[in-house]
């Protein structure tokens, strides 16, 4: 039977004796976390902008959905699954959500939307006016998420068809209903109290004396948001998961063997379709997020290159692709060094294309350490 | 939401800032597009960063690779690195409302070039009247249809090719397009509609099934230039695609007025584009922006119209090199 990895990797490579610093900083579960502190360092003198409090503001705003999104994927990716439909999940339960909760829609962009009359109307959404609106809309989407995993789930646990293909289909399918079901229109006119959970912030920070009655908005950086709060909250209730239940340690034994697990009373088939379950409801958290940031429930939202980004993120933290190895905490590293990536590419001004041609690179070069430190561990531990 | 001051802070933070605040530079525009996928964002793209540098103006591009997200971490990275302006083309209406509100919040003036923005009370427009723009454009193309149904007594079965309705700009040439045909029902069956969302594959899919489904079509608008070669892949297996005074032509016209469509125009193929001034959007763009700069304005607001014109194969003569894609057609812009 495997091994299940849950993270102990330098224990047991202390216990071996690898002297090698390399080989330490190479196993280390904060290895992306150094990584991602050396970036900063070695590019600071040459990127100024880098430290600017509201470039560091920036960098936090954009990591936040990328890491609700990617702690489902981590737990996918765990079960030595992949979940590609959280794309489409993302497109369609903003489009469910806008549709129930909007203030009002225009007719001339929506009326030849299947949703028109029925859900939305000019006057609004089916919960419009309501104070419960976003309450309501917010747990319709979930359900619409919850949904669309179960159907993943099911289909990978029980029919034992390839999640690769699955949430292929899925992806592809759903994010055509999500187009359909608007014909590709964005549905604008969200609550403020919407908006806010994308982009309202708890606390900000001015850094200076006050020398004019009113601080320019421009110089007040964001410190404690609500997508902070909101993705944190799920990353630590996922870390929990992960780390202290009796669901965390199937989830690592059915990643690290499927079969040796069931023969040990595992009940896979019911981890692979919770697992899969979490990852869409944490793909419509994202959703959430990503929907009231931009102010409209978009059906082409989370198409691109978005899921080279989410798996990218997770993959880079140390997240196996070989199922059995994960951790939300190396998720949350991985984020914040892609997140910074980014924001360092557009600093430089890069095109677009080099910047997603680097982005891949480094997936590649993420992919291909997650293969030499399982040789090395192999090797250690033989 | 609570603003919690740091004073003790402000001169760490200072020195850690550094050299990133701003001095006695020259202006830096962030120029963010939503892509370049067509002659006419290629042709502002260029008019617009030529023309910013030729000013000494520094110019940040940044594509956004049609992904409204990305657009919007996009400008915020510009607005961090002390931007004195921004210009977008933003990939639809209400990713362009986010993103001046996100501008103007910041203090940084905001132009939105040719693409508006679905709430128009906010940031420098520029926009075409593509209301009247189509219109003109479509009413020649009627003039002809009309000609026609004299000598044959046969309605014609007039197609629209529609564009991303997100996009208010496909709007206004849907409903310049609908002004003429209700104008004329007496010489119009029902129109077809053939959703494009401003992609060519969407088009080409939507076009073949809706030219199969009513093979009589021998009208067509499209809202766009860029699709002309699209649909020129699927009248030619037809035979449908022939130049005026063949039998079987298609009446046809256009909007955007690129570089391909002045080559059909003068090939007789279609009849009519509306033409948008791509130079002056360009140089209102600019001009707003930096007058705005110089001024200490940090929120202008303004709508720029661009009047526009129908270049028709009537008028091809004496307006031809008002049309930015003559222009380009005989600086060689095809030949490329």
């Amino acid at each position: 039977m495997s091994t299940i990895e849950s993270g102990s990797a330098p224990a047991q490579v202390g216990s071996k004796g690898w002297a090698s610093p390399v080989r330490r900083v190479l196993l280390s579960e904060y290895f992306v976390l150094y990584l991602t502190i050396v970036y900063f360092l070695i590019l600071l003198p040459f990127l100024p902008t880098l430290s600017n409090p509201q470039n560091l503001s920036n960098v936090l705003s954009n990591m936040w959905p990328l890491l609700a999104v990617a702690v489902g994927q981590t737990l996918v990716l765990t079960i030595a699954g992949i979940d590609l439909s959280q794309g489409s999940v993302i497109g369609l339960t903003s489009v469910v959500g806008a549709a129930l909760i909007a203030t009002a829609a225009s007719s001339d962009v929506l009326s030849n939307s299947v949703l028109w009359g029925l859900v939305i109307t000019e006057q609004g959404g089916l919960f419009a006016g309501k104070s419960w609106a976003v309450p309501a809309g917010i747990v319709a989407m979930l359900l619409v998420g919850a949904l669309i995993g179960l159907i993943n789930g099911i289909a990978v646990a029980l029919l034992r068809m390839p999640p690769f293909m699955v949430t292929l289909v899925g992806l592809i399918a759903f994010g055509a209903f999500a187009i359909f079901l608007t014909q590709s229109e964005n549905i604008r006119n969200l609550p403020d109290a919407y908006i806010a959970l994308g982009k309202g912030d708890i606390v900000s920070v001015y850094l200076g004396e006050q020398s004019t009655p009113q601080i320019p908005r421009r110089q007040i950086y964001s410190f404690i948001t609500y997508p902070m709060i909101i993705s944190i909250t799920l990353a630590v209730f996922a870390h929990f998961l992960l780390s202290r239940t009796m669901f965390g340690r199937h989830v690592y034994a059915v990643g690290a063997n499927r079969r040796a697990a069931e023969i040990s009373g595992v009940p896979a088939k019911r981890i692979i379709i919770q697992v899969f379950v979490f990852s869409a409801v944490c793909a419509t958290i994202g959703g959430i997020l990503f929907s009231a940031r931009l102010e409209a429930g978009r059906p082409t939202l989370g198409e691109g290159t978005f899921l080279l980004d989410v798996i990218g993120a997770t993959v880079i933290g140390g997240t196996s692709l070989f199922g059995g190895k994960g951790k939300i905490v190396w998720t949350f590293f991985g984020v914040l060094f892609f997140v910074l990536l980014s924001n360092t590419l557009n600093l430089m001004n890069l095109s677009s294309f080099h910047i997603d041609m680097v982005k891949g690179s480094v997936i590649l070069a993420a992919a291909l350490l997650d293969v030499t430190r399982r040789r090395l561990l192999a090797g250690g531990l033989a | 939401m609570r603003v919690v001051h740091l004073g003790a802070v402000a001169m760490a933070s200072a020195l850690f800032v550094g050299v990133s605040g701003s001095s006695a530079q020259a202006q830096t525009i962030c120029f963010a597009f939503q892509d370049l996928e067509t002659e006419f964002w290629v042709a502002g793209h260029k008019a617009i960063t030529t023309t910013l540098e030729e000013k000494g103006v520094r110019v940040i591009e940044r594509n956004g690779n049609e992904d409204a997200n990305r657009q919007l971490e996009q400008v915020r990275d510009c607005i961090a690195q002390g931007v004195d302006g921004v210009i977008i083309i933003p990939q639809d209406g209400e990713s362009a409302v986010t993103i001046v509100k996100e501008s103007q919040e910041n203090d940084v003036p905001i132009a939105v070039f040719n693409r508006p923005p679905s709430d128009l009370s906010r940031g420098l427009v520029v926009v075409a009247d593509n209301e009247t723009i189509a219109q003109q454009a479509v009413e020649f193309m009627a003039q002809k249809a009309i000609a026609r149904f004299e000598v044959t007594g046969e309605k014609a079965t007039p197609l629209i090719m529609v564009g991303d309705l997100g996009d208010p700009n496909a709007v206004g040439r849907r409903d310049g397009f609908f002004n003429v045909m209700e104008k004329y029902p007496q010489y119009f069956n029902d129109p077809i509609e053939v959703s494009t969302e401003w992609d060519a594959a969407t088009a080409l899919a939507n076009l073949e099934a809706a030219v199969t489904a009513n093979p009589d079509v021998d009208f067509l608008f499209t809202s766009s230039d860029f699709l002309f070669p699209t649909i020129r892949s699927v009248l030619e297996p037809r035979g449908k695609w022939l130049p005026a005074g063949q039998e079987g032509h298609v009446i046809m016209g256009g909007l955007d007025g690129d570089a391909t469509a002045c080559q059909l125009i003068k090939d007789g193929f279609v009849t009519a584009t509306g033409v948008q001034d791509l130079f002056f959007e360009a140089e209102a763009a600019m001009d707003a922006i930096l007058t705005a700069i110089d001024a200490g304005e940090t929120q202008p607001n303004q709508v720029i119209e661009d009047p526009g014109f129908a270049l028709t194969a009537a008028n091809l003569d004496v307006r031809e090199m008002d049309m930015w894609g003559c222009v380009l057609l005989a600086e060689g812009f095809l030949d490329q």
